[in-house]
């Protein structure tokens, strides 16, 4: 009641003489909000330079990664391949599944045999002259392109390098 | 109109800007982080420098709203 006698009555007492409250607490309701959007404007850009701070963090991963797939490996001697022949082998690590295949017009190709669906691991089909995922019938053609089913990546391609009569991989390359 | 008041209806349009390069900076992130998964590495550089710009809009907003605020304050 005191305070809203003192609000309501003469405006020059109210400049002279604040309330007591208004001297504890002396932010408007208008200088309120304005503090606290000011306030919310600097959480927003420091939010903002985390994410983007995450992002670079995802460069800087993805280089890590990509320095163990520059790592080379023998597959085995060339002409242990038989036209439409496939070979399974492990690159870059020995827990990355990958097949090479020779094409019917025998060049050698490779690619990763775990499939860009759900990660089943493809094997190379005569008939249909590609690699063949048997879970849920996705089919990619000898460039890596999905052709058939599910999958719409195509799979990464294992970079090869014949030397005399040994073929090795040497990278791997994600489209 | 004071230059306080007229700070109010600026800084909801500050606010909503700031927001939106938030949420589009999120959204770049999960794809960067999809791309990552799934090895998809040419994504990766451009996602970032988008989120970069988006970081550098979000500054020049803040050192607009302290230039304001600052600006009030001597009004």
């Amino acid at each position: 009641m005191n305070i809203q006698n003192e609000e309501e009555g003469c405006t020059g007492c109210k400049a002279a003489n604040p309330p007591k409250w208004r001297q504890d607490f002396p932010i408007e309701w208008e200088g309120d909000h304005y503090v606290s959007r000011r306030e919310m404007v600097k959480f927003l850009t420091l939010g903002s330079l985390l994410l983007a701070a995450a992002n670079w963090a995802t460069v800087l991963a993805s280089k890590l990664l990509h320095r163990g797939s520059r790592a080379e490996r023998n597959i085995g001697p060339v002409s242990s391949f038989e036209k439409n022949g496939s070979m399974l082998f492990r690159y870059p690590t020995e827990s990355d599944p990958c097949i090479a295949v020779r094409t019917p017009e025998g060049k050698l190709v490779a690619y990763s045999q775990v499939c860009t669906h759900l990660s089943c691991a493809v094997v190379y089909d005569k008939t249909e002259n590609g690699l063949f995922c048997p879970c849920h019938h996705g089919l990619f053609n000898l460039a890596g392109q999905p052709i058939a089913g599910p999958p719409t990546r195509p799979l990464p391609r294992v970079q090869l390098e014949q030397r005399g009569d040994q073929l090795f991989a040497v990278g791997l390359e994600v489209s | 109109m004071s230059l306080r008041r007229q700070g109010t209806t600026l800084f909801a349009a500050i606010l909503a800007f700031a927001s939106a390069a938030v949420v589009l900076q999120l959204w770049l992130l999960t794809v960067s982080l999809e791309a990552l998964l799934s090895g998809a590495y040419k994504t990766l550089i451009p996602a970032s420098a988008g989120s970069t710009v988006l970081l550098l809009v979000n500054a020049g907003l803040l050192r607009y709203v302290f230039r304001f605020d600052r600006d009030a304050q001597g009004e």
